[in-house]
């Protein structure tokens, strides 16, 4: 049973960093920083319950608007870049934050012993749903109700003209900006929420496993957050569940006696997604583009040599 | 209402726009056209904001926008059509009216009413544009499924909800027949009667020598000839633009009079 509580568990904060990313390619973008923000959520919120003695409730709020922050912060630079160049700047500053998390050592005393993150060594004692007695169970329902919490806000905005607004970017930058949609508000905006998600994310993931290093937030688990809302499909938030329940509950559990093979299996699942369903497993029908007629360039010609077509 | 002073773009080597001055006055309808690689896309990319120039510069509404990025000229009242549609293919038609409406306000409540706003009077102008362009049946089709003289209405109707008193529209009758062009030559002249200024971008010689006020010709990035229709159409430059210099004259004429 303690086996099936926890992988829910996993199943609920992958889910939040998996709409964290929904949210970014939403306006067009690919961003391998998620991986970063939920790093920054997780050592964040880890600190002000284990060192600074906060609530949890305030501590994840606080680590959620921390990472939103960096994420508008570093959101600015870095989608003035688009495609390539921005995976590469996102991946970049996921490293970056990785790498500030492997050197930081900065401990307090508490009358259990030192308590903080220890370098390379990682950050122990995140333990406060031990020490007030939380069950697996309550931990589960916590981080469900912050998952159905984030899922109906987006759910909301999607349907708000926020999201429309993303959803036309994410189409066509330039008729975007033509019909008047400031380009930078529309992406920092998106890059800000998403970061406060995967912040949430992050913050749970360190209280629920009580110990965090370095080597969980590599470019594997950013890899993770953006395959998610790929594989479900852009089109609805559900998909993004059914993503993480297939991979982490069938792919990674399910198939565990296949060992290293996993790994070949998730990229050939993201293959062959792409191949037979390009708009997700959840995208809607197929339909075929009805246009009649392509506006061809080359039809210009004779029309301007003898005035009508 | 708009004035380009002596604007330039060049392209490397290339001088795609060199140096033209550009009236377009409040209320008339402008037909710009020329030759292939004349200029006019550069030139309405220029107006738009799409690129900057290289020299020259652009005045909007009494207000100098050389320097502003495209949304900030949209928010100021020009608005624009492509010559390869452009639509949201994957917004329904509905949303892409929705996203296209520009929101004057600023601060708190300019934010609101950009990204929240649910307002009444934003749907009533969305109603009427469905109107306008005749897709009310289709509100919640993908743009991207419409038939293609059903993509060019919607896209006229996107620029034109925004309210903006200029409208740059980038050969709206490329690729369409002749019963098309008759339906939007009207809804051209619709959008004038409601206080609209129109730049119209145009290959098909019907449709811009019927519907325009005033024409401009380019060639080779400048400006050759520029008056009412049918001075322009007499113009001998012209007709040599069109034709080759050594083509009979008379068949310029034909050509240019059909």
């Amino acid at each position: 049973m303690d086996f099936y509580i926890g992988l829910m568990q996993v199943i609920g904060v992958h889910t939040l960093l998996g709409l964290s990313a929904w949210c970014v390619l939403h306006t067009g973008q690919v961003s391998l920083a998620q991986g970063g923000f939920f790093a920054i959520g997780a050592y964040g919120a880890g600190m002000l319950t284990a060192m600074a003695g906060w609530p949890l409730g305030g501590a994840l709020a606080a680590a959620a608007l921390l990472s939103g922050l960096v994420a508008v912060t570093v959101g600015f630079p870095a989608l003035r870049v688009k495609g390539l160049m921005l995976v590469v700047a996102t991946t970049a500053f996921a490293e970056i934050v990785r790498l500030v998390f492997f050197n930081l050592k900065w401990q307090v005393q508490t009358p259990q012993g030192p308590v903080g993150p220890d370098g390379g060594l990682g950050f122990g004692g995140i333990r406060y749903f031990p020490a007030h007695a939380w069950s697996g169970l309550e931990v589960l329902a916590l981080i469900w109700s912050l998952v159905a919490a984030v899922m109906l806000t987006l759910w909301w905005l999607d349907r708000s003209r926020v999201g429309t607004l993303w959803r036309a970017v994410g189409e066509d930058e330039v008729a975007a900006q033509s019909a008047g949609i400031n380009l930078t508000i529309a992406k920092v905006s998106a890059f800000g929420i998403g970061g406060v998600i995967a912040g949430l994310a992050g913050g749970l993931f360190s209280h629920n496993t009580t110990h965090i290093e370095h080597g969980n937030f590599t470019i594997l688990l950013a890899t993770f957050a953006i395959a998610y809302p790929i594989l479900g499909g852009l089109k609805s938030l559900a998909g993004t569940l059914v993503a993480v329940v297939f991979i982490q509950g069938l792919l990674i559990e399910g198939l565990r006696f296949l060992g290293d093979w996993r790994s070949l299996l998730f990229g050939a699942l993201i293959l062959a997604v792409m191949l037979v369903r390009p708009g997700g497993v959840l995208a809607a029908p197929l339909q075929w583009p009805t246009n009649r007629r392509k506006p061809a360039s080359g039809t210009a010609v004779p029309q301007e040599r003898t005035g009508h077509a | 209402m708009l004035e380009l002073q002596n604007v330039a773009r060049h392209f490397g080597g290339i001088k795609a726009v060199d140096g033209i001055d550009l009236t377009v006055h409040q209320g008339e309808i402008l037909g710009l056209i020329g030759p292939n690689g004349s200029g006019k896309s550069t030139t309405v990319n220029l107006i738009a904001g799409l690129y900057k120039p290289t020299s020259g510069r652009v005045r909007f509404l009494q207000e100098d926008v050389t320097e502003l990025q495209p949304h900030e000229r949209a928010e100021r009242g020009m608005a624009r059509t492509f010559q390869n549609i452009r639509l949201f293919s994957q917004l329904s038609v509905w949303q892409n009216l929705w996203a296209a409406r520009v929101v004057r306000e600023s601060g708190w409540a300019g934010l609101r009413a950009r990204w929240f706003a649910s307002a009444a009077q934003g749907r009533e102008q969305a109603e009427q544009m469905l109107e306008f362009c005749g897709l009310q049946g289709k509100r919640d089709l993908l743009a991207g499924n419409l038939a293609f003289g059903e993509q060019r209405r919607l896209e006229l109707a996107r620029a034109a909800i925004s309210g903006a008193p200029l409208l740059l529209l980038d050969e709206p009758a490329a690729g369409m027949n002749a019963e098309e062009i008759d339906d939007l030559d009207q809804r051209i002249r619709t959008l004038r009667s409601q206080g609209r200024t129109i730049l119209l971008i145009e290959h098909h010689m019907e449709l811009v020598m019927g519907v325009s006020d005033r024409v401009v010709v380019l060639n080779f990035g400048r400006k050759i000839a520029e008056g009412l229709p049918h001075e322009v159409q007499q113009d001998p430059q012209v007709q040599a633009a069109y034709l080759g210099a050594d083509e009979d004259d008379e068949l310029a004429q034909t050509a240019l009079r059909a």
